[in-house]
Parts: structure tokens; C-alpha cells; sequence
């Protein structure tokens, strides 16, 4: 196993008390597959994955939980040695990540011989050849930041991410910013990288059409916390807990026969409050008196890799059925009273 | 259309006593959050009492030339019971100087900060506003009047015109406008696209009503800011116009005090009660002035502390 | 060089302004419009020479235009007092000047950069929260005034420093670089310079402190740490470095405001600069003197305004190379 979450814990501080922004994230990156991370925004999905990097916001701190990699648990001394070097991150919006007063290839050149050891001569012909890996042009490595569209930028900060071979890729949002053509574009280039390189990913969205293109694996996350996880045809195609399933609904498929987008009404709880039960309930439309009180934990049938966080999970398929019924979803503020 | 305007911010809702109470609201609020600017406020309240009571806090004249129960000139008494802070070569009382030197600082620095204040505004809600041919005209004239050596201006006009305050102040005011200006120009250019202004202007609210009514309002908080850093300047620029000889010397002010001692030699002689004090209390009035303006700068660009 | 030539001619058009708001308001003092160049002090030859080579008996226009082509050649009339060509007087006086901005800026702006970034660096503590109101002071403090605690303190009282000038009397020099070189001088220097600077340190540091705690929000930053770079290298080869940019820009236009700015500490010290020779100018109701004084210094500012620009564009990539596809 690549990477390993257990239980992870991130607090922030705020002006009006802590938010407990991942509250118990539990999933698993085996070694050489595509993870999609996914859940709607201030889940939690982005704070997990800087986690992992060890590199969270002033007011930030990680209060418990485990995270291996390769079997070694990390905490900040040692991940320091492991930054970029085994575990590398693209940042959501390459706009700014990288520096606007020196080159592209400066900045590459510099990872290379400061963080890697390589010779300056031996760093351009790399920052060369990282460039091609990623479809860039050379003759760029002189160009500054500014200069290049949202699209190269985002294979410049690829090409960064990959500069010191890394054996696992934290992604975040590596396509949001983009058009749909170069959106995919970009996740094709993403695939053949993964595979050529074999490297093991983590790809965070919210976008579940993303997550079905290109990954193996699917973790959903709702409100700090992991509600269901699996290989991602089993998931997206028999969603056993109902905020997948409702998820599923609220993205169109241009494939199928038109389904009408279904969203789900209400919002996620506030986390600088202490939440006790399942914390999807207000908005369930199949939430029951018990889920107010305990939550359920992670779980499947034996041997299952595909778990869910739902005590109703052994009725999954007939949920199902009727989460595809939009009416199901109207009638949520009357089950949420009941 | 009805409940479009009940969406809509409070600023589209018709009457102007709505937004102007509004802005009085958030302008009397921030002292509370800052304590700075609440520092500030108290200075200021302050100098305001000294100056306008300082016939009682020092019923002697400041510019009355005393004498010593033996008749001889009381002049450079060191600081004692009778005379708190001392008297100057010429026999004064420097205490009494120094509190009816509040009121030429209030005077100075109020017209001046009301007169910088006024124009920059207005300058710069027109020329945001209307854009086009009148913004390039005024903001010409700002570059001009950005071009010219502060200091120097100051002191070639009143060199040549005559020393008073109503030549200081005229000064300070033509050369200081354009930075006010400029940046409430720039915050109404991004105001004008805001969607309220549009609806505003779709429901057929005629341009003056728009700009006093819906921009203006919003604009009030960066005239406050740049009414205080123009305080300040006020009062420092006419103490330095003073020590350079070019003050008026019928009143005093702290400015001239500080020219007064310097150019007796109280520097050698050490009085330090003579010229420190003037100084500090331009310093505070200035930083009072500082944090003021810092406090109504976070209320219309608060910048983020801490998520 | 579109960006070039566009702030070379917005500077220029500006000098240009000044100098003509200048003619009218020299013509609109008291007295005849000839008194602005001619006075009894000079003798009959010089007011003779003036009268033709300014034109003073030619309509208005004419004199503008006269005035301006004068002004390109150095041609600025005869100080009342002095009694010689005021462009004499003004280049004897400006190198005092020069060093006396150049040398307390600079002490004053590498301070501030090194004070700012640390309280950036101690962002939170009671030494930031403590600092920035003293700092603040400083600012409010008028410049003479702190020359004068200086002066008072560190001179009168001490003995350690001259009590103004800018070499004592009795000195004797071979050349203009022996004289600015020499011990003296520099003796003579401290004290404005060290006044300045305690006055001037405030905008750098307030202004780097305010652009690191800014710059060491941005992503890039972050990602820097991601990386696995050292502290050093963020702070100083990432964060710093773009924080320094307004800082720079307001050091070339720091040189432009202080030589106008200088006038009262030049007073103080009765430093030897163009600032006191214009305040002296106009006490003594030296019209061309003034004028010329005047002039300079708006020439400086207008140049250093230029330098400004051309340093921005210089130090920030982002303005030189536009975007391509």
C-alpha cells in the first residue's frame, strides 16, 4: 500500500472557535492505481491531501489519526525528506504556484539541483526533457509564468511535480480551471504519465465525471469524513450510500438517457460545531431515528473493498432504486422531522 | 419586479436617509473594534477640549511678555511651579504656547483635511463616474499637481504671497487632492460595474441619483481615511513652514515654537522643555491621525486575518 | 519600449507643466513683471544683459518661449545676491545635496528592509505589536524636529558631532572629491544624514513588512514549502524577492521627494544643499535663485519618477513580457 490514512484529524482555528475540518478520514492508496478523492466543496478533500504533504495554513494543525507511506508513518520530520522527492502535489490553479519573477525553467532547474542532485548543466537537460514528457515546447523553459495559457501552466506544474520522480502524485483539482478540451486533454496526458511512469495518484474533484474517466478508485467525502469508498465502477454504478447516490444525480451523463438533474437540497453542517450521529441525516431521504444518535462505521460485506458509511447499507439496493425517483429527494425536509 | 428589489442589497432600496444611516452606522462601529483607532479618537477629542478651553487651561497670554517679581525679564526660567514648562529668552510662558498652540493645529490641520478631503472626493467619484473626456482632464491635472515639489511649492508660495494659515492651507490643499482622488476614482471605476448600480440604472435611477445615492455612500468611508492622513500632514507641513521662518507670527503654533527656540539658541542651551514638547504633541496628533486612517482603511478593504 | 517611451514623454509633458506653472507664478508676484529677473543689486551691464537674453520687453509669449529655450541651455539669470549666474550657484550646491539624500536613503531603506522583513518573520508577537506604533512615531515626527533632539542631544550636549555646516572653518581643499572624501565632511554628515534616516526608515519597513506577511500567503509560497526547500530559500530567494519590488520603486521615487523633502533638515543643520539655498532664495526675495532652485528640484523629481518606472519594469517580468498563447 502506497499511502495509508487512518482517522485523520484537521483542525483550523477560526475566530469563532475550531473547525474540524477532516474529522475521521479513512482510505487507502494502493500502490500504481488512481484514487479519486471527491466530494462537494469544504468537505475536506483539499486540507486531507495537504495533510498528507504536511504543509497546512497557519491556523491550520493536524489532531490526530495515522498516515503511512510505504508503510512509514509520517509525521513532520519525517516527511520532510519524502517532500517532492517520493510524494509530489499539483496544485489546483497553476496561477499562482509558481513564482512570477523567474522562468519556468529557473524554477525547475532549482528543484532539481536544490532538492535533487543534480548538476545545473544536468538539471536544463532534465527541465528539457520534463518539458517533453508533458507536451511542452523547450524553447518555453525561458518564458515566465505569466506568459503561459491555463492549460501549459497546468502541464508546467506537472512537469514540476514530476521533476524528481516521485512515486506518488497528489493532484488537486488539476482540471477544474481548465475548458472541457483541454480538460481532457490533460487527464489523457495524466493517464499515459501514470501508467509509463507507474506511479500512484490521488486525485481530488468534485467532479465525478472526472473520477469516472480516469480512476480506479473513488473515496467519497462528506463533511470531513470518508462515507463510502471502492473501485469506481462498482461505486459510481451501485452506490450504497446515499449521498453517492444522490451525487450521481446531480451530474449529467451524456450517455444515458436524460436524467434530470437532481440536487440535494440543504447544506453541509457547520464543523466548528460538535456533530454526533451521521452527519448526512438532514439531508437523507432515507435517514431513520438512529442516525441521528450513532453513526455508522466504514464497512461492507466480507472481503468487499467496496465500504460504506451507511447503517442502512444492507438495504443499499432497494435506496437505490428510489434515489433515482427525484421525487425521493423532495420529501428529505419531511424525513429529516420524522 | 417586487421581489427582485427586496433581493437586492440595501443599498437599491429607495431613500437616501437608508444608505446615509448605514454608513454612519459602520463609520461609528469600527472605533469600537479597533483599539488604535479608538486611541486615536481620544487624542483627537482631546486636543480638541485643550483647544477649545485653553483661555482656562492657561489664562496667560502666550505671546505676553513676563517679568519676575523684581522686574527684571523672566526670561528662561527653567520649568518650576509657576511657569510648568519654563518661559522663552523673550519672557514667555511656554506652557501657555504650547496649549494655545492646539488651537492653529486644529485650525490648520480641520480646514485642511475638509478642503483635501472635499475635493479629492468629488474629483474622484466625476471623473470615475463619467469617465471619458473628464476623467482624462482630471486626471492630467492630478499628474501635474503630483509633479511639483511639495515643500518647496509650499514655501515659494508663501514666501511670495504672504505668511498665513489661509496661504498654508490653500497650498497643502492643491498638491494633496490628487492622492485622494486617484484611489476613490479607482474604487468607484470597480463600483460602477457592481451589479446593484446596474439594476439601479435599469429601473431608470437618473445618473446624480445613482452616484450620491448608491456610490457615494460607499465611497464615504476612503474620504474619512484620507480626511485624517490629511490632518496630519497639515499640521506637519505648517510646522515646517514655520521653522523655516515663512509662519505666521501673529498666532502661535507649534511650529512656531520650535522656530522660536531653534533660532535662539535654546538648542545649545539645552531647553529641552521648550522645543520637545511641541514635537511630541504633532507626533501624537499625527499618529493619532494614522490610526484612525487604519481603522476606516480595514473597514472598506479589510484584508483577511486569519481565516 | 512602447512602455519606455510612453513614461519618458508622461515625466517630460509633467516637467514641462511645472515649468510653466512656474513662469506664470513668478510673473504674478507683487511687483513689475521684470522684477522677477531684474533687481537693483545687479549692476547696469548685467540688468542690460539680462533684459536681452530673456526678453523681458517682449510680449508674453514670446518670453515663454525665450524662458524655455534658456532653461534646455542652463540659462537661468543672475541670483540678486550672489551676484553670478544661478546655474553656478546651483551646481556648486547640488552635490551636497545628492549625497546627503543618496547616503541617508540608503541607510534608511536597507534598514527598513531588513526591520520590515524581520517583523514580518515575528508576525504576532508583542515585539511586531510594540514596534509598529513606534515606527508609526517616527513617521509623524517631524523631520527638523528630530535634527534638532539630535543636534541638541548628540552635539550641544555630547560634543561628538558639528553643530552644522558642512566643513569647519578654515578648511582648505584641492579639489571637490578631496573635499566630499575628507574626514570632515563626513564629520559634518552624521547628524543630518542619521536625522533623515531615523525618518525616512519608516516607509520601507512598513511597506516590506506589509508585502511579505502578503507574499507569504500566496500559492507559490506554499508550494515552495511543499517542495521541501529550506526556509532560507523561501523566505529570502521567493517571498523577499517579490516583496521587493514596490520597495525598490519606492526608493528611486524616495530620492525625487527627498530633495525637495530635505529643505528643513538642511535648515537645521544649515547643510549646504539646494533646499537651503531656495529657502534662503526666497527669504531674501532672490527671484531667479528661487526659481532655479526650484527648477532643479522639480528636474530631479521628474527624472526619478522616470527611473521609478523604468526600475518597475526592470524588476517585474510580468510588465515587460506581455502573455502569448
Amino acid at each position: 500500500m502506497m499511502l495509508e490514512v487512518e482517522d485523520l484529524q484537521v483542525h483550523y482555528r477560526t475566530k469563532d472557535g475550531v473547525a474540524r475540518v477532516v474529522d475521521g478520514a479513512c482510505f487507502a492508496v494502493p500502490e500504481g492505481r488512481i484514487v479519486g478523492l471527491v466530494g462537494e466543496s469544504g468537505c475536506g478533500k483539499t486540507t486531507a491531501v495537504r495533510a498528507i504533504m504536511g504543509v497546512l495554513a497557519e491556523n491550520g494543525w493536524r489532531a490526530g489519526g495515522r498516515i503511512a507511506f510505504k508503510g512509514q508513518a509520517l509525521d513532520q520530520a519525517a516527511t520532510k525528506p519524502l517532500l517532492w522527492r517520493e510524494m509530489a502535489y499539483v496544485p489546483q490553479s497553476a496561477m499562482n504556484s509558481l513564482d512570477p519573477v523567474y522562468t519556468v525553467g529557473a524554477q525547475l532547474v532549482e528543484v532539481l539541483t536544490k532538492r535533487g542532485n543534480a548538476s545545473r548543466n544536468a538539471a536544463r537537460a532534465r527541465a528539457a526533457e520534463l518539458f517533453d514528457l508533458v507536451g511542452l515546447h523547450a524553447r518555453r523553459l525561458t518564458d515566465y509564468p505569466h506568459q503561459f495559457s491555463g492549460g501549459m501552466r497546468q502541464r508546467a506544474a506537472i512537469a514540476m511535480a514530476l521533476a524528481l520522480e516521485p512515486s506518488l502524485l497528489l493532484a488537486d483539482e488539476p482540471v477544474t480551471a481548465l475548458d472541457v478540451i483541454v480538460q481532457r486533454q490533460i487527464l489523457d496526458m495524466l493517464r499515459e504519465l501514470q501508467q509509463r511512469l507507474r506511479l500512484s495518484m490521488v486525485l481530488v474533484t468534485h467532479d465525478i465525471s472526472v473520477v469516472a474517466y480516469l480512476c480506479n478508485e473513488v473515496v467519497v467525502m462528506y463533511a470531513g469524513q470518508v462515507v463510502e469508498s471502492g473501485p469506481v465502477r462498482d461505486v459510481l454504478a451501485r452506490p450504497r450510500h446515499p449521498y453517492t447516490m444522490g451525487l450521481r444525480n446531480a451530474f449529467p451523463d451524456l450517455m444515458s438517457d436524460a436524467l434530470e438533474l437532481v440536487p440535494i437540497h440543504g447544506s453541509p453542517p457547520d464543523l466548528r460545531e460538535t456533530l454526533t450521529g451521521c452527519r448526512f441525516e438532514p439531508r437523507c431521504p432515507f435517514a431513520q431515528a438512529a442516525c441521528t444518535t450513532s453513526p455508522a462505521m466504514l464497512g461492507g460485506g466480507t472481503g468487499n473493498r467496496h465500504v460504506s458509511a451507511c447503517r442502512r447499507d444492507g438495504e443499499a439496493d432497494s435506496l437505490r432504486q428510489a434515489a433515482l425517483d427525484p421525487s425521493t429527494w423532495q420529501r428529505t425536509s419531511s424525513f429529516a422531522m420524522s | 419586479m417586487a421581489e427582485r428589489l427586496e433581493a437586492a442589497p440595501r443599498a437599491l432600496r429607495p431613500g437616501r436617509r437608508v444608505a446615509i444611516v448605514a454608513l454612519l452606522r459602520r463609520l461609528a462601529a469600527m472605533p469600537l473594534r479597533d483599539p488604535f483607532a479608538f486611541a486615536g479618537l481620544l487624542i483627537y477629542a482631546l486636543f480638541v477640549l485643550v483647544a477649545i478651553f485653553a483661555d482656562q487651561l492657561a489664562p496667560v497670554p502666550p505671546l505676553e511678555i513676563l517679568f519676575t517679581g523684581t522686574g527684571k525679564l523672566a526670561a528662561n526660567v527653567p520649568p518650576g511651579t509657576e511657569f510648568p514648562l519654563g518661559t522663552t529668552n523673550l519672557g514667555r510662558d511656554i506652557y501657555a504656547q504650547l496649549v494655545h498652540g492646539s488651537r492653529s493645529a486644529l485650525a490648520v490641520g480641520l480646514s485642511a483635511a475638509i478642503v483635501v478631503s472635499s475635493v479629492g472626493t468629488i474629483v474622484g467619484l466625476v471623473a470615475g463616474y463619467f469617465g471619458g473626456g473628464v476623467d482624462s482632464l482630471l486626471m492630467r491635472i492630478a499628474d501635474m499637481a503630483l509633479s511639483l515639489p511639495f515643500l518647496p511649492f509650499v514655501i515659494v508660495l508663501t514666501g511670495f504671497l504672504g505668511a498665513s494659515t489661509t496661504n498654508i492651507v490653500l497650498a497643502v490643499a492643491l498638491l494633496l487632492w490628487p492622492n485622494s482622488a486617484r484611489v476613490i476614482r479607482s474604487q468607484v471605476l470597480t463600483l460602477r460595474e457592481r451589479a446593484y448600480v446596474e439594476a439601479a440604472r435599469v429601473t431608470g435611477a437618473s445618473r446624480w441619483r445613482i452616484l450620491f445615492v448608491h456610490i457615494a455612500p460607499n465611497i464615504m468611508p476612503l474620504s474619512f481615511v484620507y480626511a485624517a492622513i490629511a490632518i496630519g500632514w497639515a499640521i506637519i507641513t505648517e510646522a515646517s513652514v514655520s521653522f523655516l521662518g515663512f509662519g505666521d507670527s501673529t498666532s502661535v503654533s507649534w511650529g512656531y515654537m520650535l522656530q522660536d527656540a531653534f533660532s535662539s539658541q535654546a538648542l545649545s542651551r539645552g531647553q529641552y522643555a521648550w522645543f520637545v514638547p511641541p514635537g511630541l504633541c504633532i507626533i501624537l496628533v499625527v499618529v493619532a491621525g494614522f490610526f484612525i486612517s487604519r481603522g476606516y482603511e480595514e473597514v472598506f478593504m479589510p484584508r483577511l486575518r486569519g481565516r | 519600449m512602447r512602455f519606455v517611451l510612453e513614461r519618458f514623454a508622461h515625466n517630460a509633458v509633467a516637467l514641462l507643466a511645472v515649468t510653466t506653472i512656474l513662469f506664470f507664478m513668478f510673473r504674478l508676484m507683487p511687483g513689475t513683471p521684470l522684477a522677477a529677473y531684474i533687481n537693483e543689486n545687479l549692476s547696469a551691464e548685467q540688468q542690460q544683459l539680462i533684459l536681452e537674453q530673456f526678453g523681458l520687453d517682449k510680449p508674453m509669449w514670446q518670453q515663454y518661449l525665450i524662458y524655455l529655450a534658456n532653461l534646455v541651455r542652463g540659462e537661468m539669470g543672475m541670483s540678486f545676491f550672489q551676484k553670478r549666474p544661478v546655474i553656478d550657484v546651483l551646481l556648486e550646491t547640488l552635490p551636497n545635496s545628492l549625497i546627503l539624500t543618496l547616503t541617508s536613503l540608503t541607510i534608511a531603506y536597507v534598514f527598513g528592509v531588513l526591520a520590515g522583513a524581520w517583523l514580518a518573520w515575528k508576525r504576532g508577537s508583542w515585539v511586531e505589536g510594540a514596534a509598529v506604533p513606534v515606527v508609526l512615531a517616527t513617521r509623524a515626527a517631524p523631520e527638523f524636529w528630530i535634527g534638532m533632539v539630535l543636534l541638541a542631544v548628540l552635539s550641544f550636549n555630547f560634543g561628538w558631532f558639528p553643530s552644522g555646516g558642512a566643513s569647519s572653518p578654515g578648511m582648505i581643499y584641492t579639489s571637490e572629491w578631496q573635499r566630499i572624501f575628507s574626514l570632515d565632511y563626513l564629520h559634518h554628515l552624521v547628524l543630518p544624514v542619521l536625522t533623515l534616516a531615523v525618518y525616512l526608515q519608516g516607509l520601507p519597513l512598513l511597506l516590506m513588512r506589509s508585502n511579505m506577511l502578503e507574499v507569504m500567503h500566496e500559492e507559490f509560497v506554499t508550494m515552495a514549502r511543499m517542495k521541501g526547500f529550506s526556509e532560507w530559500r523561501i523566505v529570502i530567494r521567493h517571498a523577499a524577492r517579490n516583496a521587493l519590488l514596490p520597495v525598490v520603486t519606492a526608493f528611486a521615487l524616495g530620492i525625487g521627494l527627498s530633495m525637495g523633502g530635505n529643505v528643513v533638515v538642511e535648515t537645521v543643520f544649515s547643510w549646504p544643499g539646494i533646499g537651503r539655498m531656495l529657502v534662503l532664495a526666497v527669504a531674501n526675495l532672490d527671484y531667479p535663485l528661487a526659481q532655479g532652485a526650484f527648477l532643479m528640484i522639480a528636474l530631479v523629481l521628474a527624472i526619478m519618477n522616470f527611473v521609478a518606472d523604468m526600475l518597475y519594469m526592470a524588476l517585474d517580468p510580468r510588465v515587460t513580457h506581455g502573455r502569448k498563447a
